[in-house]
């Protein structure tokens, strides 16, 4: 195992040694770290490839030892622990388990920024967004009788973008699996293109639910 | 140690459970072997508080001092109450524009009302299992916002109980389906109460339940039923004879009795007696019931579709439906729950026990005889803070597991401001003022240039949904945490002041009490006009503060006075002559709320 934040060092409750968020010996939870690695908090090697079904074992398991449900009776600094493991360890499971999330923590750990906000739109996507935004804009200016024409050419763009944000995160899945994994620059433009995608489904469905009502 | 019961503290029934060597078992009434507690209360003018089913026959004789459904008023502030609300009881605003029922002369909060009927049950548990009870777990509808549910903890210490948890009632409900059928995959929980209607999706696992999603809304349930077809009985009569408090108590009973019959018959006869007028007669069938309340029910799917999406899931992928709540046996809303989800619902356990029996189960847990069950629930709704242009900045998304914690660095907008403002807030909408306000709170920083403080906010909410803020300033290292206090809550000198009450109830006139209540009224003005005198100064006008002095002094030495009366003339003298200066206060503090900026925006 990699040495990690929470790896080598004493248990506070039994003076064992530990690399684990909690004490093998004495079962302890251990005080953690300023930022958690959140590979570590699941006992995971820092890799991109990871096995859903494994890691969701791993959750399970360790919340059973860690959750403030088990130290209700316990002494208040078990319970802080408790409370802080916790919460780390669902950080950790809601990060790793989604593609797109563990990538931009990926980034994050290597010292890259995705500036997500006012960066301009991604070049792959200048044309397809800016005809997107025209027919928003009509849209909501419409009135009912051309409203729905509009709505169903909306509603066809919607589903070309849910498509292409399908398919950039299952080729997300692809690059971690693959030898060596992804080039960092590379990572950094996919996520960023992701991200605007995700922006604009937002803005769609709720022009869409807004001329529903 | 003592058991841990757990209560399900309901919108029209409450129950209380725990976890026996075979199972959870719902304790009945050691008198009438009931197991639902009409959560009904009533206040007689004796000063006597009467609790469930004989509550519950008073509502005729005393419909304005006899509350039920009190579930649908916690943690709420008065702008939430409704006219069709303000036609049932009568209403008073209490501290910062909570709601309080004016009951017989005194004045009771909703936490108060519950924590009558949380009571009967602890005495219920108590004869039951022989020994004195302490804590306790009880649920609440998976999508109650922060208020709703601190409001919940404090009915439960009002009645001399610490909770140890709460619990959301589709969850609860999952959990005594899995102990009973051992299942595993996703299931979907549809619990439509008298009140509140929850839809969660979860996925079972080995002993582990895992909430992937939740949506409802707080208020929608089987009362608005019983309402839509009181108002059909009373179409034809007297409008003066149809808005009268008791008619309408009677025919919302009639009604409730009519949908119970209609449940399993195609047409149900209505009696309906009325006080100095020939009795209502009517048969109502099934499909005019249907048409009434069709609306009602419809309005369960979009909450279903949103959980669905927010799980990542479709219809196909749910395993099983539970049906929990009465109002899950009125046969539309089964044939609803089959069009959303596809499958006919399980209707195996009994819809008005199961959440008890969860929470009895989930107490069981707490207290270590289930190690090998786990439950892992989420936040119902979004949390954040208002940021720059009044704009709702998330810092946790619904539907995250908890426990959960989240730090974002925010920083200012304006040149040399002295505080930021934190503005806490709960809801789904872009704008702030659209969502639920549940705390505000200020942070002294160093006055310096816009962008360069450095404040840190740290969100924590506990494994009961329940909030915590910290803020602080990374320049010096100043911190300022705050348990989220609800702005409808009650605060703890409050509780305490209740609790006392409670306790010497039976002997204390209403005259003291009244005093009592002056004094506290008069206490929160006097500290609050002297901390803003103090440090507000340069806000006051020529001329102003000698009056605002004024109207205080008099208002400290009447204080001590037994003249209740005079307290509250000079209550309210003082808040008039206060409240142009407040108001200046209070616009200056939302200036700077206004002016932060997230951090990354700039």
């Amino acid at each position: 195992m990699r040495t990690t934040e929470t790896g080598e060092r004493q248990c506070w409750g039994c003076r064992a040694e530990v690399e684990t968020l909690v004490c093998a010996r004495c079962q302890a939870i251990q005080p953690l770290s300023g930022e958690p690695d959140l590979f570590a908090v699941l006992g995971l090697p820092r890799r991109l490839m990871i096995d859903p079904a494994d890691l969701e074992r791993r959750y399970h398991e360790t919340s059973r030892v860690v959750h403030p449900d088990r130290f209700q009776t316990a002494s208040p600094r078990e319970r802080e622990l408790s409370l802080d493991a916790s919460a780390a360890v669902n950080r950790a499971y809601r990060t790793l388990r989604d593609p797109i999330a563990l990538g931009r923590y990926w980034l994050a750990l290597h010292g890259v920024s995705l500036g997500e906000r006012h960066q301009g739109v991604p070049p792959a996507l200048a044309a397809q967004v800016f005809e997107i935004q025209e027919e928003l804009e009509a849209l909501r200016a419409a009135r009912n009788e051309d409203a729905d024409s509009l709505r169903r050419e909306v509603g066809e763009r919607r589903e070309d973008v849910a498509a292409r944000l399908a398919r950039l995160r299952a080729e997300l899945v692809g690059l971690y699996d693959a030898n060596g994994g992804p080039v960092l620059e590379d990572l950094r433009q996919r996520l960023a293109e992701i991200a605007y995608l995700r922006t604009l489904l937002g803005d769609i469905d709720e022009t869409l639910e807004k001329g529903a009502q | 140690m003592s058991r841990i019961i757990g209560i399900d503290l309901g919108t029209t029934n409450s129950l209380v459970a725990f976890l026996g060597d075979d199972g959870p078992l719902v304790v009945p009434d050691p008198e009438t072997g009931a197991r639902l507690l009409p959560s009904a209360v009533a206040f007689l003018p004796s000063g006597e508080v009467v609790v469930g089913e004989r509550a519950r026959e008073l509502v005729v004789e005393r419909p304005l001092d006899t509350i039920l459904s009190v579930k649908r008023f916690m943690g709420l502030g008065i702008e939430h109450v409704t006219p069709e609300d303000r036609r049932r009881y009568r209403f008073v605003e209490g501290r910062e524009g909570a709601v309080r029922f004016a009951v017989d002369g005194r004045e009771v909060t909703p936490p108060e009302v519950s924590s009558y009927i949380l009571r009967e049950l602890k005495r219920w548990a108590e004869t039951a299992l022989g020994e004195a009870v302490t804590q306790a777990v009880i649920t609440v509808p998976a999508y109650f916002n922060d208020s709703q549910r601190q409001a919940t903890k404090d009915a439960g210490r009002l009645a001399g109980l610490e909770v140890l948890r709460l619990v959301n009632e589709p969850t609860a409900a999952a959990l005594a389906y899995g102990l009973d059928q051992g299942a595993e995959g996703v299931i979907a929980v549809y619990d439509l109460g008298g009140g509140t209607f929850d839809v969660s999706i979860l996925k079972l696992r080995g002993g582990v339940f895992e909430v992937l999603a939740t949506n409802g809304d707080t208020r929608l349930g089987g009362d608005d039923m019983d309402e839509r077809l009181a108002a059909l009985l009373l179409a034809g009569l007297p409008a003066d004879l149809g808005s009268r408090p008791d008619v309408r108590a009677r025919a919302r009973a009639a009604a409730e009795r009519a949908k119970r019959v209609l449940s399993d018959a195609p047409r149900a006869e209505v009696a309906l007696a009325l006080p100095g007028h020939e009795p209502v007669r009517r048969t109502v069938t099934c499909a005019e019931f249907e048409a009434l309340i069709e609306e009602i029910v419809r309005r369960t799917a979009a909450p279903c579709r949103r959980a669905l999406k927010d799980a990542g899931l479709e219809p196909r992928d749910v395993r099983e439906v539970v049906a929990v709540g009465g109002a899950t046996r009125v046969p539309l809303v089964r044939r609803e729950m089959q069009a959303i989800f596809h499958r006919p619902p399980l209707v195996d356990l009994n819809p008005d026990e199961v959440v008890a029996l969860g929470a009895g189960i989930q107490a069981g847990i707490l207290g270590g005889s289930r190690r090998d069950m786990l439950l892992l629930d989420v936040v119902p709704l979004s949390l954040g803070i208002e940021t720059m242009g009044g704009v709702f900045t998330r810092l946790v998304d619904r539907n995250t597991t908890i426990p959960v914690s989240v730090k974002e660095t925010f920083t200012t907008a304006v040149d040399n401001q002295t505080a930021v403002d934190v503005h806490v807030l709960q809801g789904e909408r872009e704008l702030a003022t659209d969502n639920r306000s549940l705390a505000r709170f200020k942070i002294p920083i160093d006055p310096l240039p816009a962008g360069v403080p450095r404040l840190e906010v740290t969100f924590l909410v506990d494994a009961n949904g329940i909030l915590s803020v910290t803020a602080s300033d990374l320049r010096t290292g100043r911190e300022r945490s705050v348990e989220v206090k609800p702005s409808y809550g009650l605060t703890d000198e409050e509780i305490e002041r209740m609790l006392e009450e409670s306790f010497d109830h039976a002997e204390d006139d209403v005259l003291q009490r009244q005093v009592r209540e002056a004094r506290v009224g008069a206490d929160m003005i006097l500290h609050a006009t002297r901390e803003q005198l103090a440090r507000e100064a340069t806000v006051l006008q020529p001329d102003e503060g000698e009056r605002i002095r004024a109207a205080l002094r008099s208002l400290e030495t009447l204080r001590d006075g037994q003249d209740y009366l005079a307290i509250r003339d000079a209550i309210e003298a003082l808040s008039q002559a206060s409240e142009p200066f407040a108001r200046r206060i209070m616009d200056r503090s939302l200036n700077e709320a206004l002016a932060q900026r997230r951090l990354e925006e700039l």
